[in-house]
């Protein structure tokens, strides 16, 4: 027997508002750990792609001294020809005007940095791909010792301590998503029983003259589906918004490792849609436990 | 209609609600159940309506032996079950017409169907003019003739009634048994617990007497006590 859409909505809107109090510690607790579960999420994404960035092609800057010689450059260019392809991948060579652009680019947004900055003070560099990413380390100690060379950078070691934080930040979150999602649940099969216990005359009424367990159970069942799903679009909302406000930090911010922690708007979505899933599944599974314990004919 | 073959039910504590009875109630039937506090009455029609179950024996209600009625089943056996009681049950935050309008709702029966039988019914039990009244602004008779009301809506097979008149006084009584009296003549079975004795032995029908858990006496035109005790 289909049940009737108006007796649905009458019974389960009922059944939220007499128990508002409860639904919103229900709502918000749901909220709470989605959103900690949807943080968690979007971290490994951002984890994930980061990782892959820097397995696929780490660079390594080989600045020089601005009073180099040109027989010192030379020694260096001629060491990383030789080196090609069994060491190095490839090498190009940044000179005064392109560091100039490129720092440019880099600053546009501290005009501050930019008056004080000249061609002519920019340090020109090699900038190579090593052959192996793990060598990269050992790569720039040999350079770092050679005449002319004022610096050896790479982004590796940033990118390494990075992930570590990341990694120890995403397992402590998903540990703290894990212990909110159990209260959640928790929270919302005891808002079903206490629903049960609120209209437990009506329920010996309904089963007296002869209504069947779905008819009694949907109405508390979808209770649990809806503060599930409106706790998980909460969760949505946060975890979308703090997408795009870390994006638009890292973005902006010279000094962190935007690009590869980057999160597209696209998984941003398909994140919030898998929480919302989480989310109505919660619920219904809360409700569902409550009304099989106390719900029977 | 209801028969019971030697059905034993025990409670926890070793507690004998009923033993070795058995009863056969024809369709259309008016019978009393009497016998005092705690000789088994309300578990008699517990049984029939599978809120309890027998530990032994045969239970059939409306050709079906209900201890082999699976789970799902059992709503609509009740279906064919109206039950009045004496505390009335009524919900009271909905009007007398949603309390019966109410039974046939979680039936799934459609709309219309709802808004020409409720008022049907409520004339029938003399309150067609209190459909919006809710059951706390009732006299306790008018509540019980909301339960019948209630209870016969579905023009169920069989009207169990637990001590339906215990919270009323005389004349409320005899009103409510001429209600019950008349959904019997419809053909409703109509099975009756009571301590009641002025209505017993005025209306003279088949009396099932219990004590202890044991029919001591099932006597057609019977009444309370036993004729020349």
């Amino acid at each position: 027997m289909a049940l009737p859409s108006s007796y649905l909505l009458r019974e389960t809107g009922g059944n939220l508002a007499r128990n508002i109090v409860m639904t919103v510690a229900a709502v918000v607790t749901m909220a709470v750990s989605l959103t900690a579960l949807g943080g968690v999420l979007i971290m490994r994404q951002a984890v994930n792609k980061a990782t892959v960035q820097y397995q696929g092609g780490v660079e390594l800057d080989i600045f020089l001294n601005p009073n180099a010689s040109a027989q010192e450059v030379n020694g260096i260019r001629q060491e990383l020809v030789s080196m090609t392809p069994t060491q190095i991948k490839k090498c190009s060579y940044v000179d005064k005007t392109a560091a100039f652009t490129e720092f440019r680019q880099m600053f546009s947004g501290q005009p501050d940095m930019l008056k004080v900055m000249t061609p002519s003070r920019m340090p020109t560099s090699f900038r190579c791909v090593p052959a192996k990413a793990q060598n990269v380390g050992q790569l720039a100690a040999e350079f770092s010792k050679q005449p002319g060379v004022y610096n050896v950078g790479y982004p590796g070691q940033e990118i390494k301590q990075w992930l570590a934080h990341f990694a120890t930040l995403r397992n402590v979150t998903l540990v703290v998503a894990g212990g909110v999602m159990i209260g959640a649940i928790a929270l919302v099969v005891n808002t079903i029983q206490l629903a049960i216990f609120a209209r437990r005359r009506e329920v010996a009424v309904m089963k007296l003259v002869g209504a069947t367990n779905w008819f009694i159970r949907v109405p508390f069942m979808l209770e649990g589906l809806v503060e599930g799903l409106v706790g998980a679009a909460v969760a949505f909302v946060i975890t979308f918004t703090a997408r795009n406000t870390f994006a638009s930090f890292t973005g902006t911010n010279p000094l962190l490792p935007s690009e590869p922690l980057n999160v597209s708007s696209h998984e941003a979505l398909l994140t919030g849609v898998l929480v919302v899933v989480v989310g109505a599944a919660v619920g219904a599974l809360g409700s569902a436990f409550a009304v099989r314990r106390h719900l029977s004919v | 209609m209801i028969r019971f073959d030697h059905v034993h039910k025990t409670y926890k504590g070793s507690v004998v609600a009923l033993k070795d009875v058995t009863v056969d109630i024809k369709r259309g039937e008016f019978v009393f159940v009497v016998g005092p506090s705690g000789s088994g009455k309300t578990t008699f029609l517990s049984l029939v309506t599978k809120e309890e179950r027998a530990d032994s024996g045969e239970i059939w209600v409306a050709g079906k032996e209900v201890g082999s009625l699976p789970p799902w089943k059992v709503p609509y056996l009740r279906r064919n079950i109206g039950c009045i009681f004496q505390d009335f049950r009524l919900l009271p935050e909905r009007t007398v017409y949603d309390n019966v309008a109410f039974a046939l709702e979680v039936t799934g029966r459609p709309r219309h169907f709802v808004r020409s039988q409720v008022p049907q019914i409520l004339e029938l039990v003399g309150l067609g003019n209190k459909m919006g009244r809710r059951p706390g602004e009732l006299s306790g008779g008018e509540q019980q003739r909301v339960a019948v009301a209630r209870a016969f809506v579905n023009r169920p097979l069989i009207l169990l009634a637990d001590e339906p008149t215990g919270n009323l006084d005389p004349a409320t009584t005899a009103g409510i048994m001429r209600l019950l009296e008349r959904i019997n003549q419809y053909g409703t079975t109509v099975v009756m617990a009571t301590h009641h004795q002025e209505i017993v032995d005025a209306m003279r029908k088949r009396v099932i007497e219990l004590d202890h858990g044991v029919v001591v006496r099932d006597q057609a035109r019977g009444v309370y006590g036993m004729v020349g005790a």
